[in-house]
Order: structure tokens, then sequence, then C-alpha cells
């Protein structure tokens, strides 16, 4: 057998060339997670020098169960999903229109390829600094257009299940241009042969759109699918952003870091608890895993279907 | 030959060039951490500038962080060990005995990991009152920050032009302040603004109205902890009805966008007529409107005018040493030309605190207006309050749970919620 790198000890450089990038994500991936798993059934502060005891499954019991404490985190649960579920669907649909309007041969479409993907490079803080100054409520332009119509709201501010709504928009508008990009790229792949030869056989937009590109964007499809709902899953930062430590309108990822730093009770003299935050990540874990796995699942099943 | 004469000039040079530099001497970055507060940063800024002029073997390194942030930037830097002055917050309210099952606040968590230095024996501890340095300084009989100063979050800043252009009279009652409000909202003014985008200044706007009602704020910490008073009992339902009326017709709309910062300003403009906040907004108001006529009364929740008579707060920033600086000369260096009487009251004076130091004197308009409550200043509730395990979020005693902040407008149903989510917490720790 020939092997690439030769014989005797050149036999051992790939897993040589391999050791930094194993190293680097052991320390900065794996090492970590191991970590929380292990912080999570103790009472850490994270603070060092601070002492840390075996509280066994404590932190676990206090979360799920504790007091009206546990069904506000298990209402944090749902509103997680409830936002995974919208946020997947409509970016994901977004993304796909966008998507093939801008796979035409339009105008200025670069563009507005690079308008739509600008979002996606703003820090979660400037997103966050964008979307508070549009929907200032004392003047602000959606303010300003609304008051038109009679209409007026408190945006970030109002109820919870509108502050929780607007906060599915931004993420929207901060993350479509990645779905676009990757449906993009899928879409480009696909031959020009199979478009003329549907367009020959007479079929229309619909029938080309259903029965060529959809299925040809399957890979596409199971690479925004998966990374949609985990990244929603996991978002927190534009809940910290734009809304803060809110009744009503926290989702788990927030929950941990409010846990964690000592955000929780709203003023600033709450209290380290990251054994207990740790705790919330490993619930966490298991929820993306599980909805994650079986969302590969699914995928890969439909993949070995269409594409054979 | 050549080389030789031009190797020889070279050595020639750098040992002429090494006896003429003078040696640089070692410069310390002392690294100060301060929450915003932007009369207090431009103090500190200006303090800094002074600081190194008169130690120029010292640079200041001063970072400034939103007050939100405050817990998690001192934790994050005192664990990499990247800060030496700390800004400390609400160093006040230590787990009681009555309390079971509690985590400790995050600066009694600081100060049992050994994080604090011990301040006990420096002489600057000495300028500041002793009563001061027991209640927001000292823990385990050991002196851990100095406190700069007591503020009140009780009171409410009225504009004067619009009070007398409106014949309104400053309030004394709860009953004199919805008259106020419904004359104001009548002539199309605005009752009362807020900065609501930060959240707490909507709760905080309105905790004068506890204090009215619980002139106490330890004892009913001890009696919500112990079931002798509770959140939906007769007196609560007044407390939570008032609440309500604050959120929903005083404050005016759209204030749930207005940042903090922005408050003082917004009230300063003379756009609205009432702005219930704590005295820390006096300087920001002046500032944005030297010329602008205010004043400043407690919150007067109750019905009676004795009870209206405090002002509620709490001991405001301080500073604490970070216990492994690498520069704890020169951290404690800057607390000592700090606390210099001289230097403090120049802090007193910009920032507006009620001063912590003896000698020191609140020379400003608001010191004028509070100093007929001075001796009835009260620590609030907030800074007695360490909750239970498993309460509750909404287990306070916050307006911002009513409308159009919260989801609440029936105040019997906000009660029982509030009463419920605190039971749980108190079922759960078995108190």
């Amino acid at each position: 057998m020939t092997y690439h790198f030769g014989r005797g000890r050149s036999r051992w450089l790939p897993y040589l060339l391999l050791l930094p990038g194993i190293i680097a994500y052991f320390v900065v991936a794996l090492g970590p997670s191991l970590a929380t798993a292990v912080f999570s059934f103790t009472d850490a502060t994270g603070l060092p020098g601070a002492p840390v005891n075996w509280v066994g499954l404590d932190n676990y019991r206090e979360f799920l169960f504790l007091g009206q404490a546990a069904r506000d985190n298990l209402n944090a649960v749902g509103r997680t999903l409830i936002f995974c579920f919208f946020v997947t669907t409509i970016q994901f649909a977004l993304g796909l229109l966008v998507a093939v309007i801008l796979n035409q041969k339009l105008r200025g479409r670069n563009f507005f390829r690079t308008l739509y993907f600008m979002p996606v490079i703003l820090g979660a803080v400037i997103q966050g600094l964008i979307w508070s100054l549009f929907l200032y409520p004392l003047g602000g332009p959606l303010a300003e257009f609304l008051a038109i119509f009679g209409v007026r709201s408190e945006f970030l501010g109002a109820q919870p299940t509108e502050a929780f709504a607007w906060v599915i928009v931004v993420q929207i508008w901060a993350n479509m241009g990645t779905t676009m990009i990757i449906f993009l790229a899928g879409l480009q792949t696909i031959s020009a042969e199979y478009y003329e030869a549907a367009r020959i056989d007479g079929a229309n937009r619909w029938q080309v759109f259903a029965n060529i590109t959809w299925p040809l964007l399957t890979p596409s499809v199971n690479t925004n699918l998966l990374l949609n709902v985990i990244g929603s899953l996991q978002a927190w930062q534009l809940f910290l952003v734009l809304l803060g430590y809110r009744n009503g309108t926290q989702v788990l990822g927030y929950l941990i870091y409010a846990t964690g730093f000592g955000q929780t009770s709203g003023s600033v003299t709450s209290s380290f608890r990251q054994g207990y935050a740790a705790a919330a990540s490993i619930v966490m874990f298991v929820m993306v895993l599980v909805i994650g796995m079986t969302v590969q699942t699914i995928l890969r099943r439909r993949e070995a279907r269409i594409m054979g | 030959m050549m080389r030789r004469i031009v190797l020889l000039s070279l050595i020639g040079m750098l040992l002429l060039s090494s006896a003429l530099i003078q040696p640089v001497a070692a410069q310390t970055t002392l690294r100060v951490l301060v929450h915003q507060n932007p009369p207090m940063v431009e103090f500190m800024e200006a303090f800094n500038q002074q600081f190194q002029e008169q130690h120029p073997d010292i640079v200041v390194d001063m970072s400034v962080v939103n007050a939100n942030d405050l817990s998690t930037v001192t934790q994050t830097r005192l664990s990499a060990n990247d800060i030496d002055v700390i800004d400390m917050f609400g160093f006040a309210n230590a787990v009681q005995p009555y309390m079971v099952d509690v985590d400790p606040p995050n600066w009694q968590q600081l100060a049992d990991a050994g994080l604090l230095m011990d301040l006990t024996d420096q002489p600057f501890v000495a300028n500041y009152d002793a009563a001061t340095i027991a209640d927001a300084g000292t823990y385990n009989d050991r002196v851990y920050a100095i406190n700069l100063g007591r503020v009140s979050y009780s009171g409410i800043y009225y504009n004067r032009d619009l009070f007398a252009a409106n014949n309104v009279t400053v309030p004394t009652t709860w009953s004199e302040l919805v008259q106020a409000c419904e004359t104001f909202n009548a002539a199309g003014i605005p009752c009362m603004t807020a900065g609501g985008r930060d959240g707490w200044p909507i709760f905080v706007g309105a905790y004068g109205l506890i204090g009215a009602l619980y002139p106490d704020q330890a004892a009913l910490v001890e009696g919500l902890w112990t079931g002798t008073i509770t959140w939906n009992d007769e007196a609560a339902l007044v407390m939570w009805s008032r609440m309500q009326i604050y959120a929903r017709d005083m404050i005016e709309p759209g204030a749930s966008g207005i940042a903090a910062d922005a408050a003082p300003g917004r009230f300063a403009s003379g756009a609205v007529a009432m702005f219930p906040g704590g005295t820390w907004y006096a300087p920001a108001i002046e500032a944005a409107e030297p010329e602008f006529e205010w004043g400043y009364i407690p919150f007067p929740g109750s019905e009676n005018v004795e009870d209206n008579q405090y002002l509620f707060g709490k001991y405001d920033q301080g500073w604490a040493v970070a216990a492994n600086t690498p520069n704890a000369e020169a951290a404690l260096l800057y607390l000592e030309v700090f606390s210099d009487p001289e230097n403090y009251q120049a802090f007193v004076n910009a920032v507006g605190f009620i001063p912590t130091q003896p000698t020191a004197q609140l020379n400003t308009q608001l010191g004028e207006e509070v100093a007929p409550y001075l001796a009835n200043f009260r620590v609030g509730y907030e800074q007695y309050w360490v909750a239970p395990r498993g309460v509750g979020q909404y287990a306070n005693p916050w307006a911002s749970y009513f409308q159009p902040f919260g989801t609440f407008d029936d105040p019997q149903a906000l009660a029982d919620t509030v009463q419920a989510d605190l039971q749980s917490g108190l079922d759960a720790v078995g108190s």
C-alpha cells in the first residue's frame, strides 16, 4: 500500500500536524464542556479561592423542581422552543426566497446580496443598538410611521409577548444573511442543463422549483435547518441587549447567563451561582442534543430518499 | 581600517547615549473599575489626571461599565487578576440569622473568597464616619470597603415652572400627587418620566411608595421572611393599588424606551412635570440645563403627611481593593489621595452623594433640597432583602409588573401572584 507521507517515522507526520488542532479543540471546546458538566454537581461560584463543594444532583433538583422558580425555568424552556420554531421556520423560508430571487440575473444583485448579508457581520451589541433606535417609542422611525395610522406601541418595552416577538424579528434580520448565502451556494451548484431540459418539457416555474431546485438543494436545506435550530436554541445575546432580565421574556440561554453572572434580581446585589448555571447549561445541552439529533436523523433519511 | 573606525565610533556612541539617558522609572498601571454614572465618571477622569500628575510613576487605566454589568465584570476581572481598585455596590444586605438557605450577595461572596483586601488598618478609613464604615464596609469585623456616599432613591424631582404655570402645589400626600398628575395630564403635560429601557428605574422610582407605607424596612424584610407580613395583606393591597396608578397613569407613555442616563435630560428639557428618581441624577439634571428650576421631595406615598417625611435609600458606590493585586501600594495610595477631605468634598460636589465623611457637606442645590429630610434618612428595602432559593420571578414589590410595563392590570391578582411566588421559596427552604 502506498502511503502519502512515506514510511517509518514519516507516517506520524499527519498526526503531528493534526495535534495543534486537537489540542486547541480540547482546551477551547471539549475541556470547558466537560468542566461544565463537573461544575454542575458543585456549588461553584466562579470566584477563585471560593470553596467548591460537591452537591450531587442538588442543582438539577433546584432547577427542575424547587418552588415557583422551577416552573419559571420550565416556562423559559417552553419559550426557547417557541423562539426556535418561529426563528427557524421564518428565517429558513425568507432565506430561501431571497436566495432564489438573488440567483436570477438581476441588475444590482451583488449589491442586494451584500445588503442582506450585512447584518451578519455586525455584532449583537450593534444589532441591538440599531433596533433600539429604530423602535424608540418616543419619536423613533417606526413609532412616527405608526402614529400616522393612530397606532402606538412601546415595542421592546411593551407586553412580554410583543417584546419577545420583536426579538424574534431582530434574530431573523441578524441571521437571515447566513441562510441566504448557504442557499445561494447550493443554487449555484445546480446545473443549468436541468432547468433547460425542464423548460423544453414545458414545466412551469413552480414545477421547476418543486421538482428540480428543491430536491437538489437538499444538502443546503439540511445545513440551514440544523444551523437555524441549534443557533436559535442557544440564542441569548439579543435578549440581553434588547430586553435585559425581564419577566416573561427569558429564554434558557439568557437565564443561564443571568444566573451565572448574578443578574437575576434586576439589581446589583444578586449572587454568583456558576454551579447552578452549569446545571442549567447541561439541561440546555441535552435539549439541543435531542432536538438536533432528531432533526439530523430526519434530514438524513430525507436526503437518502431524495439523493439516493 | 575604516571598519575599525566605524565600529569604535558605534561603541563610543552607545556608551555616550547610555550615560546620557536617565534610567526610565518603572511605571505602574493601576486598573480601576467604575460603573456608568456620567457626573461620577467625569469627576474620576479629572481626579485621575490630577493623581497621575502628582504621581508620574502611576498610570491610571479606568474602565467604565454599565451598572447592570458591574458584578459580571467584577467577577471576571477579579478571576483573571486583572483589576486593582473596584467600585463596590450595595455592601449592605448581609444574610440575616432568620434567612434560611440563601445565596449570599455577591460582595459577601467576594469577601468570603478572600478576593478583597483587608483595609481595616489603613489610616484613610478613619476619614469616614464610623457608622458608615460599620454599615457599608465591614464584614466579620474587618473593613473591606470605604463607602463614598449615601443616595436616596425615594424622592421625586419636580419642575417648579410647570407647577407654578399650572397652579399645582407641591404634593405632600398621595391624593395630592394623584390630583397633580391629573392636572398635568389634562393640560397635555406628561406627569412623570423614567428611564424604563433599563428596567430598574421604573420600580426603583416607586420605592418611595413602599417606604411611605412600610417606614421600617428592616422590619418589613424580617416580616416577609417570618410570615408576619405578606405581599397580599390589606396594607400591601393599598401599595399595589397605588403602584398601578403610578405605572399606568403617572409615568408617561413611551418611557420604556428611555435609557436611565437619558431620563434626567428629558426631565430637564421641561417636557414632563416630575421625575421619580435617585439623588444621583441631580448633577445630570443641572448639567443638562443649568438654568432649569427644580425641587426634590420625598415620594408622598401615604395619605398621612407625617409618613411622607422620610427619604429611603442606600449606601452607593464604595472602593475596594483586589486582595491579590500586584499593585497594592499604588491602589492604597489611590484610595488615600481620594479620601483626602478636600478631594472627597470635590467628589461630593460633583456627584451629589450625601457625604459619608463627617467633615464634608453637600453644598449643592440637591443638598439644600434634601437637608430637611436628612435626619429622616433610612436604608431601604432593597438593601436588606435577600431572596430564598426557589422564589418565583414575581417575588418583589415592583411597580413594573403592572401594565404597560408588565402583564398585570389587577392589584389583587398581582398581590396574590407575588405572595405565592415568595411563599413557594419560603416553603422550599422550610422557613
